[in-house]
């Protein structure tokens, strides 16, 4: 395959489509296996690419054979937009070029958030009961101050709160409070309150992680939507005129 | 609960005589409104509400939809029936009264919730303009049909992406690998291929309609299949 084959194999559209359906196909192979799969019920204790390692082949070959797919489709994606404005540049509907583009752009972005979160994030969990001080990753000590909790009439779990204090060289550096939706950060790493026990002792699970492809996620949320939304309009401005 | 059934002969009425079938959707609307100030929350989980507040969004969304259609009523029919089905199934299920869990009372859950079924109810039309057009035989009405479909899978990403950051603030993390999650990015990338797709030549016509059958398939499997039969995080 020649260097002009190469390069026309990853413009066409053909291949987008034909990868696309081979990464439908493969995510159904693994929602097919997944359910039956008990190892799938540790996927969410550790980053992804650890866990996939220490897994058998026959219950995670569909995960590597996406992550290939996705590889080569954001490759395709890339340079199908680099292909699309450099054809299409002199086009007076300039907005209606680039939108799609930057939806593209959205797209590779929420890929490497997934890939380095799989690659890099860190979770650990605790439980704790009020006065528990926990060691955090960069030693500085989290101790749980107060674990409030109120019921309905029903009995159900209406709110909780859970007041923390950071300690540092013995000193308290901040104080934070948990609450539902609303978790406490410290120098990049959350923590989330996972579950809660009202007896004989107020307890809570804690998870301490640091999710480093949240941001790449963010961002590409905001200009995958940003783009999709353009387009929408000025596609509808155009039929409609 | 009564005001919903109410809804059903109107439904089918509707069938016959499109009228019908907005006198329906305003029994629906009165349903859903006291309903939710009665809960004092917007009445969306569980199979109950989810099937009625679909069959609603479906006969709403499709109003500016039958314009397109100059007059022939094999689209409102199409709506009526599925309406009809939503909101039979629906009615068999036992509406969920508790109140919910501190993590679902927040407007992550609402926007999520309600754009999600916004997209359903988008498919669904699109699929209802893709059985129009292969029944009629006639000139497919593939901008109608992409038309839904583009603002369906708008609203689709703009819900993933909210349910996203909402997942991140609640457990740490955008993403779970659960069933749900999985099946939602096939239904997404399914749509993406059918607007990619129409930019091919030989997929106008008669494949697009079928695709965006096809995909209508995939997001009911997506949301009762999934959410009934398999553990996930959107266990009802």
């Amino acid at each position: 395959m020649t260097g002009r084959a190469v390069i026309k194999f990853f413009v066409s559209l053909k291949t987008s489509l034909w990868l696309l359906c081979l990464v439908i196909v493969v995510l159904l192979a693994g929602a097919l296996i997944m359910p039956g799969e008990k190892a799938f019920l540790s996927v969410h204790s550790m980053p992804l690419l650890d866990w996939m390692r220490g897994q058998p082949v026959k219950s995670t070959w569909w995960l590597w054979a996406s992550m290939a797919l996705l590889f080569v489709l954001a490759a395709n994606t890339l340079l199908c937009s680099i292909d699309s404005i450099v054809r299409k540049r002199k086009v007076t509907q300039w907005m209606l070029l680039i939108s799609p583009q930057i939806v593209h752009i959205g797209f590779l972005f929420m890929l490497i958030a997934h890939l380095s979160s799989a690659a890099g994030g860190f979770k650990t969990f605790a439980v704790a009961a009020e006065g528990t001080p926990l060691e955090m990753p960069d030693n500085s000590v989290l101790q749980i101050k107060g674990i409030a909790m109120s019921f309905d009439s029903y009995g159900y779990l209406s709110d909780w709160s859970v007041d923390v204090e950071y300690w540092d060289n013995g000193q308290v550096m901040k104080q934070d409070r948990l609450m539902p939706n609303k978790p406490v950060f410290h120098k990049g790493v959350g923590v989330y309150v996972k579950d809660l026990r009202a007896f004989p002792n107020k307890m809570v699970l804690l998870e301490v992680s640091r999710e480093p492809g949240a941001i790449w996620a963010l961002v590409g949320g905001i200009l995958f939507m940003t783009g999709t939304i353009a387009f929408l309009v000025l596609k509808m401005k155009r039929e409609d005129a | 609960m009564v005001t919903a059934v109410y809804a059903l002969p109107f439904y089918l009425l509707g069938l016959w005589k499109r009228v019908f079938l907005y006198f329906g959707l305003i029994l629906q609307g009165v349903y859903i409104i006291t309903r939710g100030l009665h809960l004092g929350r917007l009445p969306l989980v569980g199979p109950h509400d989810t099937l009625i507040f679909l069959s609603a969004a479906m006969v709403a969304f499709s109003i500016p939809f039958n314009r397109g259609t100059k007059g022939h009523p094999a689209l409102s029919r199409g709506i009526s029936f599925a309406a009809m089905v939503f909101t039979a199934s629906g009615i068999l299920w036992q509406p969920h009264n508790a109140p919910l869990p501190p993590v679902l009372k927040t407007l992550w859950f609402e926007l999520h919730v309600v754009l999600a079924f916004f997209s359903y109810a988008l498919f669904g039309i699109g699929a209802a303009i893709g059985v129009f057009s292969l029944r009629q035989k006639e000139v497919f009405r593939e901008a109608l049909q992409y038309r839904a479909i583009l603002i369906g899978y708008c609203l689709f990403s703009l819900s993933m992406i909210l349910g996203g950051i909402w997942a991140y603030l609640a457990w740490g993390t955008y993403w779970l690998w659960t069933p749900k999650e999985l099946w939602t990015s096939i239904v997404w990338l399914f749509y993406t291929l059918y607007l990619h797709a129409r930019l091919m030549q030989g997929w106008s016509g008669r494949p697009l309609a079928s695709l965006g059958i096809l995909g209508f398939v995939v997001v009911m499997f997506t949301y009762l299949g999934v959410s009934l039969f398999m553990k996930s995080s959107h266990t009802f």
